[in-house]
């Protein structure tokens, strides 16, 4: 299982191509470093309908995946550390908004999860090139919203939205996963 | 004699070729938007901005960002005792605060070469003034967003750490504390809970300095929309006597005080909606506004692609939240946190991105009289 860590989220590739966006959050606690639930760089966050920013999934359900209201919709990664004080002060998270980009993350969950509800299970993540969705996590005492394996078996019932590719896996990238986003699956 | 704007625009394409022509260009830009910002800011005159440096700051072991750390002043008092007595003691200590850095930027303007030769008006000078419009609209709403909520913060103690909402009927009916908020004299009186503004009164002003007076601080400065201003107009002989009256009645109001206190108006209505009026102490007793980098410009040209941007990265804080106090002019409620917020909109600064909103509609067509080019 992976861990949180004071870096959880880097770029491996350019930065200046990529949209970077701030969105002003819909829930300006989250930005405190000292919240159970502040956000961390590397967790998945959707734009709601006030263009506002929240958390992708809601970390109160193992398993949970990213909607808005009951619709699956695409999420962003949050490209912010934990207690940033620019973010704090602005009460704005920054997401990459637009554009390829590789990177890697130590928010995800590499197991499978096959108990609860059918749309709560994800399989594990096992190969290069596996697509990757977002659901909750828990890492440690941690429920975050983070990367989770998907399979294409799927696509035919509770499909997934993918965010990405494995790029390379976690046992052979010192416990962090690296992937690749598109803009849209 | 005045040069045609297209020529500045072709001169400008033209500069933007030379790695020297661009340097020139970011320089002037540089120069021109740093006095303007100065000028037109509500929030640097309050608080007049600090320029800092990196070495006055302080960095973080988890990120990349940047705070100063401001100190206040260490709490003390005397006593009177006895001759055999002695003091109590008090271990020093004073507070501290973080003042977080952030950037403030104009959007990325992007035209062609071609496209610019479109123009007769001098679109880049446009666009340079424009790029400090943007910077210094969302600063005093970064500011006033953080007076507010110093504002609603000690009202929120005042009411026993609760929070209520502060109307016409909720102060009839005795339901709320008004410490460092309070209804206008018209406002208060009234028999529904609205969102019209009402004139401000010469009570209104004295009331609102009252709250800081009375709590061994100083008003030294009252911040109006000109709406709200353009009340004062309409005080009487009985409130400005009668050579006063004579004046305004001509020139307008002409005194940098009214009531022996400074005032800054601003036409910025879509930050400080009008029936808001703050009062503020002097800086000292308030908060701090840093400037860590001065505004930047920058300007380039790829291929026939001109791209253009500013921004500046600054710091702002309230550190005693008591030292500034509001005046409603209307009877609704304007507490985000408590009651009924049907008409809050109306009293909060419109969101970031709606800021700058055009008045005019020629794009949709509306205008007169309507002529095609045939």
């Amino acid at each position: 299982m992976s861990t949180v860590q004071r870096i959880n989220f880097e770029l491996i590739s350019d930065v200046i191509p990529i949209v970077r966006r701030d969105f002003q959050l819909a829930d300006t606690t989250l930005v405190d470093p000292l919240n159970a639930n502040v956000l961390i760089d590397g967790e998945w966050m959707i734009v709601n309908d006030s263009y506002k920013l929240v958390r992708a999934t809601d970390i109160t359900t193992p398993g949970a995946k990213a909607l808005n209201g009951t619709k699956r919709v695409r999420s962003f990664p949050l490209f912010a550390e934990r207690g940033r004080t620019d973010v704090q002060a602005l009460r704005k998270a920054i997401i990459l908004f637009g554009g390829w980009f590789e990177a890697e993350t130590r928010i995800f969950d590499a197991a499978a999860k096959t108990s609860g509800a059918p749309e709560t299970q994800y399989p594990a993540i096992t190969y290069v090139g596996q697509p990757l969705q977002v659901a909750t996590i828990t890492l440690g005492t941690r429920s975050l919203s983070g990367l989770v394996g998907a399979n294409v078996d799927e696509f035919t019932s509770n499909i997934p939205f993918i965010v990405g590719w494995v790029t390379r896996l976690p046992t052979n990238n010192g416990g962090k996963l690296r992937f690749r986003c598109e803009p849209c699956r | 004699m005045s040069v045609p704007a297209r020529i500045i625009n072709d001169m400008f394409s033209q500069k933007l070729s030379s790695a020297e022509g661009k340097e020139k260009l970011a320089e002037f830009g540089g120069t021109y938007i740093r006095d303007r910002l100065r000028e037109v800011s509500f929030a640097r005159k309050i608080v007049p901005p600090e320029q800092v440096t990196r070495a006055d700051c302080q960095v973080s072991t988890m990120h990349d960002t940047l705070v100063k750390i401001v100190q206040l002043e260490p709490k003390s008092r005397a006593m009177a005792i006895s001759f055999r007595g002695q003091p109590t003691a008090r271990y020093i200590r004073a507070p501290r605060m973080e003042v977080a850095f952030f950037t403030i930027t104009s959007e990325q303007f992007q035209k062609t070469e071609q496209e610019l030769l479109a123009y007769d008006m001098p679109i880049t000078k446009i666009i340079e003034e424009n790029s400090v419009k943007d910077i210094q609209e969302v600063e005093d709403r970064e500011w006033l967003i953080h007076t507010e909520a110093a504002c609603q913060a000690m009202q929120y103690e005042a009411n026993g750490n609760t929070y209520k909402e502060l109307s016409a009927s909720a102060i009839q009916a005795g339901n709320v504390v008004e410490f460092s908020i309070r209804k206008g004299e018209l406002a208060r009186a009234a028999t529904t809970n609205d969102a019209t503004v009402r004139p401000i009164q010469r009570p209104d002003f004295v009331n609102l300095f009252k709250m800081l007076d009375g709590r061994r601080l100083r008003a030294e400065l009252a911040l109006i929309t000109e709406v709200d201003w353009d009340d004062v107009m309409q005080w009487t002989v009985e409130d400005f006597g009668d050579r006063l009256q004579s004046e305004t009645a001509v020139d307008g109001y002409k005194y940098n005080t009214l009531l022996g206190r400074a005032y800054v108006r601003t036409v910025k209505t879509d930050i400080l909606r009008p029936g808001n009026v703050y009062c503020f102490t002097k800086p000292e007793f308030f908060g701090r506004f840093f400037v860590l980098n001065n505004t930047k410009f920058y300007i380039d040209k790829v291929a026939n692609l001109i791209t253009f941007q500013a921004w500046e990265d600054i710091g702002m804080c309230i550190a005693n939240v008591a030292s500034v106090k509001k005046l409603e002019l209307y009877s609704a409620n304007a507490n985000p946190n408590a009651g009924d917020q049907t008409y809050l909109s109306n009293f909060i600064p419109v969101e970031e991105d709606a800021l700058g909103a055009l008045n005019n509609r020629v794009d949709q067509g509306i205008r007169f009289p309507v002529v095609t080019q045939y």
